[in-house]
Formats: structure tokens, C-alpha cells, sequence
């Protein structure tokens, strides 16, 4: 897994291509981690690349989300696949995580 | 199929019911597939987490088989099994922050069913795989 991370508008942008399960949760945990040491307030992370979710990956974006929450941070996600999307709804995540359809909306809701 | 209980080997294993599946069912959709995949990988990560507790000398035998257009999927670990009814609704406001606990839920909402025997330690998921 391959993470890219841009800033844009003041919002750090975190592409991340392949799988987010239980092999590569610890890799995404562990950049995470290190954004959130250094408070970054404003937190985007683009989907368009993920192909899969399971249920450790979900786990880590409600970590992250608790973590970044706990100092006023803004957590958000766009470009989710239609299947990744109806995962975060049957989980009712979609009710923790503010999700977009497109990175621009984003970032436009980031303002 | 019989896997040594190490995270590695969760897709290694679920990658075999899926090559099985696509050999069977050339047309197969890439949803089906999904599920099933996800399915698996919750059920193993569930046997080798929980069951085995990630001792890798411990077994999980995964069995599969396509029968009248179903796709019958068992997966048992060595552990001492536990009450499936004892599992919280991770959909309940209260349980939404929590980190853990999704496995199962996702598991019964995306296959067609899925039965644990009485022990606990062997589950059985079933999935249609047309329509």
C-alpha cells in the first residue's frame, strides 16, 4: 500500500491506493499516528484507490476519528467505491464520518 | 484448505474460495464477490484472533463448495468457541466509537446466512451467487 499525502487549502490530503484490512492497518495507523501527534486540524482522505475495507480497516478510521476529534480536528472521506460506501452505511458509520463523493466537495466542505 | 493461524495467511486463504468461485462462475459479479471475500477474511481473522489467539500452531480448516448455485463456506478454528448471542449490535449509538466488534454483523448482513455450531468454534456461511 502506497500512501500520498498533499496539502491543499490548508487540508492534508491522504491518497492511499489497494487494501485497507487487517495486513495494512498497522502501515496506515502508524502514518496517522504521527499526523495527529502534530494536531493537524483539517484531515482528508481520498478513497478513489481503495478497492477494499474490512472490518480492522473500519476500526482504524474510528480511531483516527476519535483521536483527531479529541483536539477539535476535522476528519472527512470522499471518492468511496459504491461497495465501501454501502459498508460504512450497514455499519451505520456513515453516521460517525462526514463522507463526500468527490475530493473537490471536500475540500469545498473543509471551508 | 488448512491454515496455520497467522494474519498472513487470511488472504491466502480467501484468495482460494475466490479462484474457486471465478473458475466455477465465469460471470460472477464483482459485488458477490466482495462479500464473500470480506466474509471469509472476517471469519478467518475472527479464528485466528479469537479462537486460536494467534497462536500460530493452531489450525483453522476452511472448507468450501458450490452446491445447487450456493456457495457453502466453513470455517473451523481449535479455540473454545463462544456464545454468538453475547455479541453487542455495533450498530447501537452507544457501540458506533467502538473499535471492535463489526466482524459477525457484517458477516449475517452480507451472506445469505450464517450459523455458528453450539460450541462456537465452527461457522457456516451460505451465499447465493446469482441475482
Amino acid at each position: 500500500m502506497n500512501i500520498k499525502i498533499d496539502q491543499k487549502n490548508n487540508v492534508w490530503v491522504c491518497r492511499m491506493n489497494g487494501e485497507i484490512d487487517i495486513n495494512t492497518a498497522p502501515q496506515i495507523k502508524k502514518v496517522f499516528d504521527k499526523m495527529l501527534s502534530e494536531k493537524r486540524e483539517k484531515i482528508l482522505i481520498n478513497f478513489e484507490e481503495v478497492s477494499y475495507v474490512d472490518s480492522s480497516g473500519l476500526a482504524t478510521l474510528v480511531e483516527m476519528l476519535k483521536n483527531i476529534r479529541s483536539y477539535g480536528g476535522k476528519l472527512k472521506l470522499s471518492s468511496l467505491s459504491s461497495k465501501i460506501r454501502s459498508l460504512f452505511e450497514i455499519t451505520k458509520l456513515e453516521k460517525l464520518f462526514d463522507i463526500s463523493n468527490d475530493e473537490e466537495e471536500a475540500l469545498r466542505s473543509f471551508a | 484448505m488448512q491454515i496455520s493461524s497467522e494474519i498472513k495467511n487470511i488472504r491466502i486463504a480467501s484468495a482460494e474460495v475466490i479462484d474457486y468461485i471465478k473458475k466455477a462462475k465465469a460471470n460472477i459479479s464483482k459485488n458477490i464477490l466482495f462479500d464473500i471475500k470480506l466474509c471469509v477474511e472476517e471469519a478467518i481473522r475472527n479464528a485466528i484472533l479469537h479462537g486460536s489467539k494467534s497462536n500460530a500452531k493452531l489450525p483453522v480448516e476452511i472448507s468450501y463448495v458450490i452446491e445447487m448455485d450456493r456457495i457453502k463456506i466453513t470455517i473451523r478454528d481449535k479455540g473454545n468457541g463462544f456464545n454468538v448471542s453475547d455479541l453487542p449490535d455495533p450498530t447501537n449509538m452507544k457501540n458506533l466509537y467502538k473499535e471492535s466488534g463489526r466482524g459477525v454483523y457484517i458477516m449475517r448482513r452480507l451472506m445469505d446466512s450464517v450459523n455458528y455450531n453450539e460450541k462456537g468454534n465452527c461457522v457456516t456461511m451460505e451465499k447465493k451467487l446469482e441475482g
